[in-house]
């Protein structure tokens, strides 16, 4: 896997920015509905497939919970949202509460989008308040679940669904 | 043309037949059948008895056959592809239409779904170039995947189900599969193509089971569990439906794989007035 980046900052509101992104050199998705649904479809798969089934989405008509073992919902979605502008593909999730969210706020973007003659393959978390960060003006420490657990394992998930993304494209 | 449907017994081959009407049709059955419209040949994809007679003067062949239920159905599934390819391509066949399976690319797919992708594979051995049309749940009487859930539906006021009924699917009605199907038929422009066809709306299969159950004026509770293997699930299955399980369980293991079409060419080459589910499914109990 060449090109891969992740990064993340904490914006002045609190909130977490967090991107993971990989350079392909043809698109992998077709520029429509089912493109953009695919890159969607694909990333929980690779939640699903990156913890052997123990974290899934569960889906409903307005929206989705992430769920621990079927019990816990640690993150709840809203519906897709699908896009294709031109060469822009992305499907993006509202984040809408669960026990990982402070409240409620944020999104999740699932992108491919055109970068100079190449592909860009995006997973961009914004405006997302994690419960399990340090909170403003608290030591580093109180965050230490955040920065040593879920945002290593966010990463993690996000190279699976590029691994995955490709392996589909490729099969 | 010369068309010739093999599985033409089958609930799509049942479907496809009044829509090929235009055409000179032979239909392949396993057994001797008279009915109008079509002439009907004996033929054995999987023994090979038959099949070479069944495509004389043939120019575009149906595929819609598969031995789900069998102890060795992907070995079986092989050779009646293999079987039909070397024939076809010794008729001098200029068409081989397949229905195969959605999600059957997954690199991770069930034995069934790649089994589905293998016959598709074999079915192109031989040089005849295929045209695959790949389908989730086919909504319609007679489908094997859609009687199951109906069974469930009507059965069972309260489901135990594992974690595969999260997994987003896009069923597509049986008339809309059967006109993708004729609607390819001698058109240069799909062979040596696959696509994916999908109805108008993707769903999670609970969402399907609360659509089927609403139909019925039911509303049963469903109960999601971590853990319920697909052998489990088969022999549950086996038990409160009519499905067997040798042939619910190789679906159950399918159903792990999203099936959602992952790209939208056959929209744009045979732009069709999709049927919602609900209409579908209606259609199916009537």
């Amino acid at each position: 896997m060449t090109g891969w980046e992740t990064s993340e900052r904490v914006l002045e509101s609190g909130a977490f920015e967090s991107r993971q992104r990989l350079l392909v050199a043809e698109p992998v998705v077709e520029a429509s509905e089912a493109g953009a649904r695919t890159l969607g479809v694909t990333y929980w798969q690779a939640v699903d497939r990156f913890t052997r089934g123990g974290v899934r989405a569960s889906w409903a008509g307005d929206g989705g919970k992430l769920k621990l073992l079927g019990g816990p919902t640690l993150l709840t979605f809203g519906p897709a949202e699908l896009s294709f502008d031109g060469e822009l593909v992305s499907c993006r999730h509202v984040i809408q509460g669960g026990f990982l969210a402070l409240r409620a706020g944020g999104s999740v973007t699932l992108a491919q989008r055109p970068e100079e003659d190449q592909q860009e393959l995006s997973v961009t978390v914004e405006g997302y308040l994690p419960r399990l960060a340090a909170r403003t003006g608290a030591p580093p420490w109180t965050g230490m679940l955040y920065a040593k657990g879920q945002s290593p394992f966010h990463a993690a998930v996000s190279r699976r669904y590029f691994e995955l993304l490709l392996r589909s494209r490729d099969s | 043309m010369n068309v010739t449907v093999f599985g033409a017994t089958g609930v799509v081959g049942q479907a496809l037949l009044p829509l090929l009407a235009e055409h000179e049709l032979t239909a392949v059955s396993r057994t001797a059948r008279d009915e109008p419209g079509a002439r009907y040949v004996v033929a054995d994809a999987a023994s090979g008895d038959g099949v070479a007679a069944a495509l004389e003067g043939a120019e575009v062949v149906y595929y819609l056959v598969h031995s789900l239920g069998a102890r060795d159905f992907e070995q079986q599934d092989r050779s009646a592809a293999e079987a039909v390819a070397r024939e076809a391509a010794n008729a001098g066949v200029h068409q081989i239409v397949y229905l195969g399976g959605l999600g059957a690319d997954d690199p991770d797919a069930s034995p069934h779904l790649q089994s589905r992708r293998e016959t598709g594979e074999r079915l192109g051995s031989a040089g005849v170039p295929v045209t695959t049309l790949r389908a989730a749940m086919v909504v319609g009487k007679g489908s094997a995947a859609f009687e199951t859930i109906l069974a469930l539906v009507k059965r069972l006021p309260v489901m135990v189900t594992p974690s595969w009924v999260s997994t987003p699917t896009q069923p597509i009605a049986l008339v809309d599969i059967a006109r993708y199907l004729a609607g390819v038929c001698g058109n240069e422009a799909t062979y040596g193509e696959g696509f994916d066809t999908g109805g108008p709306e993707v769903m999670t299969y609970r969402q399907m089971i609360e659509r089927i159950a609403a139909l019925l004026g039911r509303k049963p509770t469903i109960v999601e569990v971590p853990v319920l293997t697909p052998y489990l699930s088969s022999l549950w299955l086996n038990l409160v439906t009519p499905v067997s399980a040798s042939v619910a369980r190789p679906l159950v293991e399918g159903l792990r794989n999203p099936t959602v079409a992952r790209e939208e060419r056959i929209r744009k080459l045979l732009p069709l007035q999709l049927t919602p589910f609900d209409e579908a499914a209606r259609r199916a109990l009537a």
